[in-house]
């Protein structure tokens, strides 16, 4: 069946750690393909690691000596004799000379050109690329501005309040809200500085500032000849620090002429740029029901899983497809989003203390089951979380036949996962999950900053539950200074040696 | 006749008491002021949790414990928490024996709240002397200092939370003394 032109990927090299590189390798052992790892020092016994063909150590565990040396994973693709090199997201994903340098080594990048990353790479670029393409843009400018006068000018024009944001910006920093003439000037220098010395490039331009805005994408996939069709919706809305903490997809806040709309913006936007690879889109949703282009992610997300869950498909495999020259091995007319599925990210972190990073071993895991339930993960029990990347542990993606049963089963699914060690979040989802904003879709992206409270956030236990609590952990300490007939007696018919290991590994610490 | 042994557990800033009989395979367990009540248990998920049958209801409590010193984390119903526990007598000796570490740092033991500082920056004290007093398990306890040297450092101050580890006072020792 295969055309000229086309290859056949027999063995790929992934580019990353953690989860995603998991779900890499998991998708491209599905597909026949042999799998090779790369690592730091600190990560030979990480779970993407444990589960390649082959691997190859990078380099010391800091990110900018391993996993962000693009020469080294070139490198280790050659010494493997691997034919692609897919990056995940993050790292090197985004790194348009990352790609050429794949490429002219003879190798496949799998994910769009060093062009498209680029021009997504710069807001005023993508700004005017995507106005000229007719995709709605935040009204604003189209150009660095330096002149406090002109921005006042500019910001009259559109309406205050505005937001000043630096074109090389992204993840929250590089932005400043203005709300009045005589907060520009100090404004724009404070801006400016930041930019230049956190992105290395001062330009800053003026878009209007919506209030109370809903964060909304929309997955797309190109051939890079200029077809693109789109996998439909997700929103992101809930967002601690500047991060996606829970997705969905649908989105709550579309209908059917909306989602057509939006989809089309996204499928547009796509073209433009004869975008190759899977791509999200992603649009603010204001009040009025107008949404406009915000920036375009030339990767696989960290959310993909709920599209994937929602409509039946398989982003890693589409990915691999297009880059081998297969084209698109999808069609629109074939897609649609069935049911509701919903995306939690586990991250080691305490919501109480302002969500700061956790890390440590997982001293116990138990990980949920059932109907509608897909745990993507980079650890297991036993596992040190190392402090070096990100505080990630896992994505709980789970689907049922609509919103209201997708929220329960997630209550009954969170409930069941056990994370024992780090602190975590699995708390907050359920959280969540209470509050009136986030059951009738109506929140925004303030959501955890107007509604969480860091003092009154965890429910009480029930009385029989707590009383439970007293004698289980009272029982605990019983049975490991064996002051009552434990495991291995008659009562309970239980080997011993299970309950006494770990008595005895949690009596030793086995730091 | 029922063996009973008792123990002292602290949780979300509340301490309470738990009473564990036993005769044979028979457990009885008695938490705070309630009542005696029969209860049946099983090791289970490879000794990583505890199925409890008690009042007729069935609970499955993972457990891990996090140190010799007698923290535990526990999940519940969606919850983990971290607990403390130790049994009576541990609970007593380090009530009348207080706490030193031998070093010229003396460092919190237990989870439990800075009651009063009792020496200041620059003072000289001698081994075996109060410095400083941490109240946990509704019980004050007074550390001591292990050598005779001169207060470096006060790393806390009164009211303050601390966990165990936590460094309190530094003492730096002062061989002239």
């Amino acid at each position: 069946m295969a055309k000229r032109g086309q290859r056949r990927f027999k063995k790929v090299l992934v580019a990353n750690r953690g989860e995603i590189a998991v779900r890499i390798i998991q998708g491209l052992q599905e597909m026949g393909i042999v799998t090779v790892a790369v690592y730091s020092d600190i990560d030979r016994t990480a779970l993407h690691v444990l589960m390649a063909d082959e691997a190859v150590l990078l380099g010391p565990a800091p990110a900018a000596e391993s996993y962000l040396v693009g020469d080294k994973i070139i490198a280790a693709a050659l010494a493997t004799g691997a034919d692609a090199i897919h990056p995940g997201y993050g790292f090197l994903s985004e790194n348009g000379s990352f790609s050429r340098a794949v490429e002219a080594a003879g190798l496949v990048f799998i994910g769009p050109t060093a062009a498209s990353m680029e021009v997504m790479g710069d807001k005023l670029a993508s700004r005017r690329k995507m106005r000229a393409s007719g995709v709605p843009v935040v009204p604003g400018t189209d150009e660095a501005v330096t002149d406090p006068v002109v921005a006042v000018g500019i910001a009259e024009k559109i309406g205050f309040p505005v937001l000043l944001k630096a074109s090389a910006g992204g993840g929250g920093k590089g932005m400043r809200i203005v709300r009045e003439a005589a907060a520009m000037a100090s404004a724009l220098r404070q801006t400016m500085g930041e930019a230049g010395s956190s992105f290395g490039n001062d330009a800053i331009f003026v878009e209007k500032y919506i209030e109370d805005p809903k964060h909304i994408e929309v997955q797309v996939l190109g051939d890079g000849r200029g077809n693109a069709i789109h996998v439909f919706e997700r929103e992101c809305s809930v967002q601690r620090r500047h991060q996606k903490v829970i997705e969905e997809s649908p989105s709550p806040s579309l209908d059917a002429d909306l989602r057509a709309r939006i989809c089309e913006a996204a499928v547009q936007t796509a073209r433009s740029i004869d975008y190759r690879g899977a791509g999200t889109v992603e649009f603010i949703l204001a009040p009025d029901g107008e949404f406009y282009f915000l920036e375009m992610n030339t990767r696989l997300q960290v959310e993909h899983p709920v599209t994937e869950v929602v409509t039946g498909t398989d982003l890693v495999r589409a990915m691999v497809l297009i880059a081998q020259g297969d084209g698109i091995c999808y069609r629109q007319e074939d897609l649609a989003q069935k049911g509701w599925a919903l995306e939690f990210r586990i991250y080691a972190e305490d919501p109480g203390r302002n969500f700061a990073p956790s890390i440590g071993r997982i001293e116990a895991m138990t990980a949920p089951h059932g109907p509608g339930v897909r745990l993507d993960t980079g650890i297991y029990e036993g596992f040190d979380v190392p402090i070096h990347y990100d505080p990630m542990l896992a994505k709980l993606i789970v689907w049922a036949e609509d919103r209201p049963r997708a929220i329960a089963r997630s209550v009954r699914v969170l409930k069941e996962f056990v994370l024992h060690g780090p602190g975590h979040n699995v708390g907050f989802h359920l959280w969540a999950l209470r509050q009136p904003a986030f059951l009738d879709g109506t929140y925004t992206t303030h959501f955890v900053e107007d509604e969480f409270d860091p003092e009154n956030w965890l429910p009480a236990l029930d009385a029989g539950q707590a009383e439970a609590l007293v004698a289980a952990t009272a029982l605990f300490e019983a049975l490991r200074r064996s002051d009552v007939p434990g495991a291995g007696d008659q009562a309970s018919g239980i080997p011993a040696h299970n309950w006494r290991l770990n008595a005895l590994r949690t009596m030793t610490g086995n730091k | 006749m029922f063996m009973k042994k008792r123990y002292v557990l602290s949780f979300n800033g509340s301490q309470h008491g738990a009473v564990v009989a036993t005769r044979g395979s028979e457990s009885q367990v008695r938490v705070d002021e309630g009542e005696m009540s029969p209860v049946t248990y099983r090791p289970v998920l490879g000794g990583k949790a505890l199925s409890l049958r008690l009042n007729g209801r069935l609970h499955l409590i993972h457990l891990t414990g996090l140190d010799n010193k007698g923290s535990v984390q526990a999940s519940i119903g969606g919850r983990t928490l971290d607990l403390t526990v130790m049994d009576e007598l541990r609970a007593q000796a380090l009530e009348s024996l207080g706490d030193a570490t031998g070093s010229g740092t003396i460092a919190a033991d237990i989870p439990g709240l800075v009651v009063e500082l009792k020496v200041k920056p620059g003072q000289i004290v001698h081994k075996g002397e109060p410095v400083i007093v941490v109240e946990a398990m509704k019980m004050q306890n007074e550390l001591t200092t292990a050598i005779t040297g001169t207060v470096v450092e006060i790393c806390v101050a009164a009211g303050q939370p601390v966990n165990p580890g936590d460094k309190l006072v530094v003492i730096e020792p002062e061989p002239g003394l």
